[in-house]
């Protein structure tokens, strides 16, 4: 190099052609510049859609988030009312939170300003502090970005047309990887135990099956509920309905993982060996169960395991009340039940079939010679449709032709059934009728949305090819000159709002009325109680009101020594109900009795 | 008057110094007789910290190993964790993520541009170079939602697919900046004090690259062709045509020269990979974060930065939380031994010089 | 790469003893040696078959095990193949041969792993103090090392996050649900 360097002194000064452009770092006036559109600034929360699960919390790895107390936000079922709140101090922008909320109610927004004098005001709660967050949401979660998996793994199932050649279990059940799949789609937030009845452990046994462990998911499950493999496959899960991923997907099938970790315990025997029950030293009281229904079995159970003599009074000849004489069997196979109530048998129940209370014992003598009394009697008897020619042959009570099914009789219902109702008994009795090889229609007065039966139990209906007809009223039943039935005359009706703001009422339409031409008819229309055995004293002394037993909170009713529960005492009408007041009941007994000690 | 040694303390906050870290100079006069590297001032133990949290929560460290080219950890993380559970990336994805890792590198580029200069007090070369690099800031920004700490490349893809209209306004910042690297040359390269200032200046020769483990601009600086992108291609650099540039003089002007070109092809690439991106999906959803596991099994990937190879071994114990995570960095084989042992007969006033050319980087080293 | 692969593993089961080989579908293949040839091996490789590229070293505490794997990864230019050389060393007296005369930058890593997990290197010659000042007690890269634990005895918390309430835990409470002990380690 020479020792001059003429270009290399010359070449750098071409950077005075910038002088006088206009910078472009530094503009003057001052011009501040939108954010992106994706720009990750302050969090904002939508609070109404917002459900408290927490997702956000459990996901920041910075332990930024907390679940607090907003005044206004009062928790209810599906809702924690906790809202989280964003330590501004410890917060990256990750947008984690963003990714995973449920029900995408979190985002990220344009504002990325946040001064303040105060150095302990890091705090800040997104939607209460910044509720003009919601015009200038920038980073947001949508059902395609999501690390949520909404979609469920399907459950393999029997083709339609297939199952009403039988009466073989239409859900064929989660295998191993399907049920570690859908295990893993739960978030744990435990919404779902608060609206369960009996506040099963829901999160926690499904973690349980997700970390392959299913025997203590079978532990978990029989800490409060006797009849798992029965909830498994029946229950009306209103747990399903609360789950946080339900709320832009399907919710996690928290009944069939319940089912797939209860079959792994094959028989009675291995539930015992899993359960390893811990059976307290008889403590000398009796209890007398009337009923060995779910609630009935499930208070005798915890009460036989809290060391009482407990004894079970069946007017049936087999135990398990509506579980076992209510339910097809292809939704609830005859060797699920029977291998609970063996268990239940196996640590000390006694159950005294073919025992009608009232007939083949009195109250009375159960009364006396028991500590406690717990009555699980249920609704046996059906209500009556009140319209004329109902007492014809071959008009039957749908909950009575499924117990005499399940009892194992032949009933002939010919070649055309129609069903009168919209909930679960109208349509096991539908689908049953179609596997005795009968043409199916149901009548429902109001609209097929409107039909409190299951939904997967409705569109299994229909894929059996079961004609629902929706918004009928029936008027008569019209027989032959034998005296049998032989059509059905009903109107088309038309939902009409409810000024008083209930759901919509069906209205007959004047002159719409059709005639159906069937060998069979079933009401569905619901059950009543029958409390003819308790006589004498003890129909005044425990108070029956509006065709139900009157409880307190502990299930006990107005004789201090008797408790009740079941369908006869709660409004649900529904097994985990049943096992919730049974539950209930055995803990206020064994606190009653622990006193007189 | 006799010479005596006298010990020079070089850091930990010096402005011409590449982050937090300090050198014991023991020098004679202005030359430097021994040199010791003390670091530690930025050991934020991310790696531990990731051993803690699940495989998903830890992605988002990532970025904070090194501040100015935050895109390759990302990669390297994903890449791991793809590797480990064999999870497919989508097309579009691997070509999103070359975009935006030649992104990095540009912008990387840039602030080395202003580092160097401004180790030899030519600061208008800083004030323009870094003025530019906000534009592709602006450009991740609006595709990430982030400036520097973008937290984009996940493992299963990318996060979002790019905004509308993003490819033209990556073209028109390319042809922008392809204008703007004719500019520097003309400040830069043509310039006398910086030719002085550099050439002969920090030599690291083919025997002490080898011995050192050396790698990226400064292996290529001394001759030797050698670059991740092609000797183990990722994503789709084997489709893609680009050149490695070499260069023989071994000193900081020679590794300069090397940068210079590769700005240039990093220009190239974004522009190839804009054209032949193809549609789809961008991301292969990963379970329940909470519940996801990946199966036992370790990973080493390496991606190419600006600093030179840069690699992460991952393992996992079968569970839902990383059982080790170890980032190789450049600047961890550069800004120790082998800064300790090219400092050695240099000047007081090169040290700054000599650790930017070298890609000395304390976040990287100390993780 | 399949002829490279079984070219490479004959040469290095020719020459040491007791080498386990673990092949992989990509450009990766892996030995698991004894400890005390680790410096052979390596300079086998780099002097032998041109892996003169040392790509990295780590540590893995494979505490239930009661052992670290140390794992040195070598990369060859012309065979474009990773090369894992892996070794166990026993958790309670870690030793290691120093290579830092193999590759110069070995010694950084050597530095790293004394410091992190306290593993012994025969003959390394460096500052002890590498990332950490005036650390006492058990080296903290180790798995027992309890993380969380020394941050709450060394950093502190703002007051004001006090409130917050765990979701679990406010569900249980408003449903007076009963959770067994046992059953906890499953929740949340």
């Amino acid at each position: 190099m020479s020792f001059f360097d003429l270009k290399g002194t010359l070449k750098p000064l071409t950077a005075l052609k910038q002088f006088g452009k206009k910078p472009h770092t530094i503009s003057y006036p001052k011009e501040s510049t939108e954010a992106a559109e994706r720009y990750r600034g302050l969090h904002y929360n939508e609070l109404e859609e917002c459900i408290g699960c927490g997702n956000c919390s459990i996901i920041c790895q910075n332990k930024a988030i907390d679940m607090i107390h907003v005044e206004g936000i009062e928790g209810s079922g599906g809702d924690s009312g906790l809202r989280p709140r964003v330590d501004n101090g410890r917060c990256c922008w990750c947008a984690l939170c963003v990714e995973v909320c449920p029900t995408g109610s979190l985002s990220l927004t344009k504002d990325y300003m946040y001064v303040s004098d105060d150095a302990d005001s890091f705090l800040f709660t997104p939607g209460v502090d910044n509720p003009e967050g919601k015009e200038i949401l920038s980073f947001t979660t949508s059902d395609g970005v999501s690390l949520n998996t909404f979609n469920r793994v399907p459950m393999p199932e029997l083709e339609g047309m297939e199952r009403v050649k039988s009466f073989a279990e239409v859900v064929l059940g989660y295998n191993e990887e399907m049920a570690l799949e859908e295990a893993s789609r739960c978030i744990s937030c435990g919404l779902c135990t608060e609206v369960c009845p009996e506040h099963m452990h829901i999160p926690e046994y499904i973690n349980a099956i997700a970390a392959g462990k299913n025997d203590d998911a079978v532990r978990i499950i029989y800490d409060n509920n006797p009849l798992p493999e029965m909830c498994g496959k029946v229950c009306t899960r209103r747990c399903e309905d609360v789950c946080a991923i339900a709320v832009r997907g399907e919710a996690v099938a928290i009944r069939w993982l319940k089912r797939y970790a209860t079959e792994t315990a094959q028989t009675a025997e291995i539930t015992k060996e899993i359960v390893n029950p811990e059976i307290k030293e008889p403590n000398g009281y009796k209890v007398g169960i009337v009923g060995a229904g779910p609630a009935g079995l499930t208070a005798g159970y915890y009460l036989a395991l809290r060391g009482y003599d407990v004894t079970i009074y069946e007017a049936n000849a087999k135990a398990g009340g509506m579980t076992m004489y209510g339910i097809p069997k292809y939704r609830f196979p005859l060797d699920s039940l029977d291998k609970q109530i063996e268990y239940i048998e196996k640590i000390g129940v006694k159950i005294k079939y073919n025992t009608k209370v009232g007939k083949d014992i009195s109250f009375e003598k159960i009364y006396t010679e028991s500590d406690a009394v717990f009555m699980g009697v249920g609704f046996p008897e059906a209500w009556t449709l009140g319209i004329d020619g109902e007492d014809a042959k071959g008009s039957m009570q749908a909950v009575n032709f499924l117990h005499e099914v399940n009892a194992g009789e032949k009933i002939d219902v010919g070649k055309k059934v129609a069903v009168i109702g919209g909930g679960n008994v109208a349509i096991d009795a539908a689908r049953v009728s179609a596997r005795l090889g009968a043409e199916v229609t149901i009548l429902y007065r109001r609209r097929v949305q409107d039909m409190p039966a299951d939904w997967e139990e409705i569109e299994g209906a229909e894929q059996e090819g079961i004609n629902i007809v929706p918004q009928t009223i029936p008027v008569k039943i019209l027989t032959d000159e034998k005296g049998k039935v032989k059509a059905i005359e009903y109107l088309m009706a038309e939902m009409v709002a409810d000024d008083k703001g209930g759901r919509p009422k069906p209205v007959a339409i004047e002159g719409s009325n059709k005639v159906l031409e069937l060998d069979s008819i079933m009401g569905a229309i619901g059950q009543q109680g029958d409390y003819s055995f308790l006589e004498g004293d003890f129909e005044a002394k425990i108070k029956v009101e509006r065709g139900r037993i009157v409880v307190d909170e502990n299930q006990q009713t107005t004789d201090p020594k008797v408790y009740a529960g079941g369908d006869a005492v709660n409004r649900t009408a529904d097994a985990i109900s049943a096992i919730a007041d049974g539950f209930k009941a055995c803990k206020a007994i064994d606190a009653a009795l622990a006193e007189k000690r | 008057m006799r010479e005596k040694a006298t010990t020079l303390y070089f850091g930990p906050q010096h402005p011409g110094i590449t982050g937090n870290m300090m050198i014991r100079l023991k020098v004679e006069g202005d030359t430097i007789v021994k040199a010791t590297t003390e670091v530690g001032y930025l050991h934020r133990a991310f790696e531990k910290l990731q051993e803690k949290r699940n495989w998903l929560q830890s992605f988002t460290m990532m970025c904070r190993f090194c501040v100015p080219e935050t895109d390759p950890m990302e990669e390297l993380y994903a890449r791991a964790v793809e590797t480990i559970e064999g999870r497919e990336v989508p097309e579009r994805a691997k070509y999103i993520r070359v975009m935006v890792l030649e992104l990095a590198r540009l912008a990387s580029f840039m602030l080395w541009y202003g580092g160097q200069n401004g180790s030899l007090g030519l600061y208008t070369m800083g004030q323009w170079s870094v003025g530019d690099r906000n534009y592709i800031l602006d450009l991740f920004e609006e595709l990430t939602g982030g400036r520097v700490y973008h937290m984009y490349i996940w493992p299963g893809g990318v996060r979002r697919d790019l905004p509308k209209g993003f490819e033209q306004k990556v073209i028109k910042t390319m042809d922008y900046l392809e204008k703007r690297l004719g500019d520097y040359d003309d400040l830069m390269f043509d310039n006398a004090i910086f030719k002085k200032r550099t050439q002969g200046v920090g030599i690291v020769d083919k025997d002490t690259a080898v011995e050192h483990g050396v790698v990226g601009a400064v292996l290529r600086g001394c001759g030797i062709k050698s670059d991740i992108r092609i000797d183990e291609p990722y994503e789709v650099y084997s489709k893609l045509d680009f050149e490695v540039p070499t260069s023989e003089g071994a000193d900081i002007w020679a590794r300069a020269l090397v940068r210079r070109q590769e700005a240039r092809q990093s220009i190239r690439i974004i522009r190839q990979v804009i054209d032949m991106m193809p549609g789809g999906a961008v991301y292969n959803k990963i379970p329940n974060p909470q519940k996801w596991k990946l199966p036992k099994g370790d990973a080493y990937v390496r991606v190419e930065s600006v600093r030179g190879e840069v690699g992460l071994y991952a393992v996992s114990d079968g569970g839902t939380m990383p059982r080790r995570i170890h980032l190789r960095g450049a600047a961890y084989v550069h800004g120790i031994t082998l800064l300790e042992d090219v400092l050695v007969g240099e000047n007081i006033a090169d040290v700054s010089a000599i650790m930017n050319s070298l890609g000395t980087c304390p976040p990287e080293i100390e993780r | 790469m399949k002829e490279i692969k079984a070219k490479l593993i004959e040469k290095i089961g020719g020459s040491f003893e007791n080498v386990s080989v673990k092949d992989h579908d990509s450009n990766r293949l892996d030995f698991h040696v004894d400890t005390n040839v680790i410096p052979q091996i390596l300079t086998f490789l780099k002097v032998n078959m041109g892996y003169i590229h040392l790509s990295h070293i780590s540590c893995v505490d494979w505490i239930e095990d009661g052992e670290f794997e140390i794992v040195y990864i070598v990369w060859s230019p012309t065979e474009k193949l990773k090369v894992f050389v892996r070794t166990r060393i026993s958790r309670e007296k870690p030793l290691l041969p120093n290579i830092d005369m193999i590759w110069r930058q070995a010694n950084t890593y050597e530095r790293e792993l004394r410091e992190m997990y306290g593993v012994e290197v025969d003959g390394l010659v460096a500052d002890k103090e590498f990332l950490l000042e005036d650390w006492e007690g058990m080296p903290p890269m180790r798995r027992d090392f309890k993380t969380e634990e020394y941050a709450q005895n060394t950093f502190w918390s703002r007051d004001g996050r006090e409130d917050a309430v765990d979701v679990r835990e406010e569900i249980i409470k408003r449903s007076r649900e009963e959770i067994p002990d046992f059953a906890k380690k499953y929740s949340r």
